[in-house]
């Protein structure tokens, strides 16, 4: 659930705007320093944690975007190169304002203990970040099936030209889109710190599997991230129960696999 | 000799029938043109010709051999020759560097890792003749992006021609240049003579008037027409497609 | 009579040539004089640049002349690096004639691998694909047992390559001069690879393939055999990097370090021969000061330099002084018509 989060973020602006923001993990992570400074340092609700680190990554993540990627209009190649840049500059600044030590896992108060599903205990923590994922996966395809935005946003995945012909200003929708993903992406690292913490490396690892999952199930589509997540997750836990030793590699493995099978992807649209 | 033979060639693009059951054949040294309104299926059938697309449906035959499935580098080394409605040369390149890989190209020699390309004098000689040919010589070493577009186009055709091709796709050869430098184009072409096998699509009715022993008219992708430039001239029914976009527009030229 | 006036035609008046040739006499001058009168840890520098010379213009091979953009570079560099540390580790050999060669070809044979499941995308993807394979190579370096020395992380203590002259013995310089031999002999194979037929074809690839499927080129197996080219060069600078460093670890394979080539070529300029050289020499030795001075800070800096270079060097700084030479070489003496 938590790939997913990560990965709807990265599968859309890469549909949309055609690059890949490698920068996500880092973007990731950055809500994760602010959510535990939140949490931990000042001892607020958990809640809120999730929210200002949503918004820290939103934040970070339009920077990046206005700033950064807007001066490189119509180079994507170099745009890629950039995000690439910008995770070391990221990474290097969080471990500068935060200190290097690892921050360990947190979460909120009412959030720890146990919760009985037809009898069998899941930690809250997981269900949290379930329910989490499941209201983010079912917002986002409301917007995009539903709203009018979403109605822009796969116009301009479609055809660039004619949605921008229409009239649409199609910046200003990339630049939306794109402050989405990366709060979403906030709100993971925020969520997923209670699993994994936050450390200044987070943003390659995060990155790695992000990368798996949208590979396995297809850029440019949220349904796609879903069903790669789901998937990915699941091969992940088999095989960590069946042979530990391997766990590592099944999701390479997987990936491979699907690249040599269907390169697209699962529910990709054709490259 | 057929130099071409198509059948039941059909092209699908989700729903979209770029092109629908179309045969022909082309005989060795024929002319042919192919017209037809935008959106007819012109460049979609050029495409499947040289391999850049596969058919949904049908077969192509190149000298009587099979060559649907067969990937677009072979066919050019089978003999096909093909230029791009947007001209596709490197424009980063110079205008020699852009001679001698397209002439390397049917070589044995294009795989040689360890010898300067320079060195390969009858290749030098074929590209000073070809350029010469062209008045594009003492331009060489200039970037093709800065010379102008007549001379590109000029450039592309006869980049296409050197490689001696056995059938030539020429797709809009004439789009973007003046009424002189078309007229060029089709005295270019003419003057190829029966050795090669030409098929032009263009919607340049002197063009095609002045190369075509024969033409085709594509419509929706669908072959409606075929015959001599004077049966189609006087088809009631190419009348009707064109006619009706002089109506609509007021203009014979669609483009 | 005919050809050799053509071949005046393409050939330049001696001035012009002679202009063009003075940044090698200058490298030559560098590379060749300056290191034998240097203190011995500027010699390691000296000889850690040669070596990411030779990593960065493997990296250019794909990057700039072919446009292949590959994101997991280090994981050749760290195969043939693992293959001649593991030699030493588990079999005990450490003769130079035996793991060269093995470090190369490990390294084509991991790009081989590597390449023929990438290049089944294209564009993005294959930027994707390549950075997700060398993590794998990562991870399996980092957990699998056999690959480390026992009890840490990484293969530590590797000695100097046995020659298997009985009176030698290595020294920094010597090292350094044994290096140099091995980029001038690489800088060589390069520089003929781009002038040949194939290497311009590379250049017909990254500018326009369809146009070069169209004239007879299968394109496919063109960018396969120069990303295998490109990893046995890259194999060759890993196990430079073994004999000058004495300890791999896979940090060597990530992606950090799959970094630093793109970093070179990028700042010094890619698509030429002489911009990854640069790129490499301005980053290694940035990257001295910074541990002299700021160690922390050095992943920050790098990111700047690479960000602001991408967004406003464009082409790299060899690109500028190679228009100033092309300028003054053309003033000089420019090809007769």
């Amino acid at each position: 659930m938590l790939l997913f989060l990560i990965a709807s973020g990265m599968s859309i602006v890469m549909g949309l705007m055609g690059i890949i923001n490698l920068a996500h993990g880092a973007l990731y992570m950055v809500g994760g320093y602010v959510g535990w400074t939140i949490a931990v340092q000042y001892d607020l609700n958990f809640g809120l944690a999730v929210f200002l680190g949503g918004c820290a990554g939103g934040l970070t993540g339009l920077i990046l975007e206005r700033g950064f990627l807007r001066r490189l209009y119509k180079q994507p190649n170099e745009q890629v190169l950039l995000t690439f840049g910008c995770i070391y500059i990221l990474s290097n600044l969080c471990m500068w304002i935060w200190g290097p030590r690892r921050r360990l896992q947190f979460t909120g108060e009412f959030l720890s203990g146990l919760i009985h599903i037809g009898g069998i205990p899941f930690p809250m923590t997981r269900v949290f970040i379930i329910i989490i994922g499941i209201l983010v996966a079912i917002g986002l395809w409301w917007m995009q099936s539903k709203t009018r935005l979403g109605a822009m946003v796969r116009g301009g995945m479609d055809d660039k030209e004619m949605t921008m012909g229409l009239g649409i200003n199609l910046e200003r929708v990339s630049m939306l889109v794109f402050f989405l993903a990366a709060f979403i992406a906030g709100i993971g690292g925020v969520v997923g710190a209670q699993l994994l913490g936050v450390y200044s490396w987070l943003s390659t690892d995060i990155l790695l599997l992000a990368l798996v999952v949208v590979i396995v199930g297809g850029m440019g589509s949220v349904q796609g991230a879903l069903l790669g997540a789901i998937v990915i997750g699941l091969i992940d836990t088999v095989f960590k129960t069946l042979l530990p030793q391997f766990s590592m590699f099944t999701i390479y493995i997987a990936m491979i696999i699907i690249l040599m099978i269907r390169p697209s992807g699962l529910l990709g649209r054709r490259i | 000799m057929e130099a071409l033979r198509v059948e039941g060639l059909s092209k699908d693009f989700g729903g979209v029938h770029a092109l629908s059951n179309v045969s022909f054949s082309v005989e060795v040294g024929e002319h042919l043109a192919i017209i037809g309104p935008n959106g007819a299926g012109k460049t979609t059938l050029f495409n499947l010709l040289n391999g850049q697309l596969p058919p949904t449906a049908g077969r192509i035959y190149f000298f009587g051999q099979d060559i649907t499935t067969m990937p677009t580098h072979r066919r050019a080394h089978l003999g096909q020759g093909r230029s791009f409605q947007i001209i596709s040369l490197f424009l980063n390149l110079t205008v020699l560097d852009n001679t001698l890989i397209t002439l390397h190209g049917t070589k044995r020699s294009r795989f040689q890792i360890l010898r300067p390309t320079k060195r390969y004098e009858h290749l030098l000689t074929r590209a000073q003749e070809m350029l010469t040919s062209v008045a594009l010589w003492e331009r060489k070493d200039e970037l093709v992006k800065n010379i102008s577009y007549g001379e590109q186009r000029r450039l592309e055709i006869a980049l296409t021609v050197a490689s001696e091709p056995k059938l030539l796709l020429l797709d809009e050869p004439s789009s973007g240049l003046t009424a002189a430098e078309g007229a060029d184009i089709a005295t270019m072409i003419r003057n190829l003579g029966t050795d090669i096998t030409v098929v032009v699509v263009a919607h340049d009715m002197d063009l095609v008037f002045g190369v075509a022993d024969r033409i085709m008219v594509l419509h929706y992708g669908q072959l409606i027409a075929d015959g001599t430039p004077e049966q189609i001239q006087a088809d009631s029914r190419v009348k009707e497609i064109y006619m009706g976009i002089e109506e609509g527009t007021g203009n014979a030229r669609a483009s | 009579m005919a050809t050799a006036k053509l071949k005046e035609a393409v050939k330049q008046p001696w001035q012009g040539r002679l202009i063009r040739f003075t940044p090698y006499i200058a490298g030559g001058v560098i590379l060749v004089i300056l290191p034998a009168v240097m203190p011995s840890y500027l010699q390691g520098i000296w000889t850690k640049f040669v070596i990411f010379a030779i990593f960065a213009t493997s990296y250019d091979l794909a990057y700039g002349h072919t446009g292949l953009i590959s994101l997991g570079h280090a994981a050749y560099f760290g195969a043939g690096g693992y293959a001649v540390a593991l030699l030493m580790l588990h079999y005990g050999i450490d003769s130079l004639w035996i793991g060269l060669p093995v470090g190369i070809l490990i390294g084509a044979a991991v790009a081989a691998a590597f390449g023929f499941i990438a290049l089944r995308v294209s564009g993005m993807y294959f930027l994707l694909v390549t950075f997700a394979l060398a993590q794998l190579l990562f991870s399996i370096t980092w957990n699998v047992r056999w690959f480390n020395s026992p009890g840490m992380m990484g293969i530590a203590g590797l000695p100097l390559p046995d020659l298997g002259i009985p009176w030698f013995s290595w020294s920094p310089i010597s090292l350094y001069y044994f290096v140099l031999v091995m980029f001038l002999i690489s800088f060589f194979l390069i520089h003929r690879i781009t002038n040949s037929p194939f290497g311009y074809a590379l250049r017909g690839i990254r500018e326009g393939e369809p146009r070069m499927r169209s004239v007879g080129y299968n394109t496919w197996l063109y960018k396969y055999i120069i990303f295998i080219i490109t990893g046995a060069f890259a194999g060759l600078a890993g196990v430079l990097f073994v004999y000058y460093n004495r300890f791999i670890s896979p940090t060597h394979i990530g992606i950090t370090f799959s970094f630093l080539p793109m970093c070179m070529v990028i700042i010094g300029g890619s698509g030429t021969l002489l911009g990854p050289i640069i790129g490499a020499m301005i980053i290694i030795f940035v990257e001295y000061f910074a541990s002299l001075f700021t160690p922390e800070r050095w992943p920050l800096i790098l990111g700047t330099i690479f960000v602001v270079s991408i967004m406003y060097a464009r082409g790299g700084i060899a690109i500028h002084l190679s228009r100033l030479w092309e300028r003054m070489s053309y003033r000089y003496g420019s090809t007769k018509s």
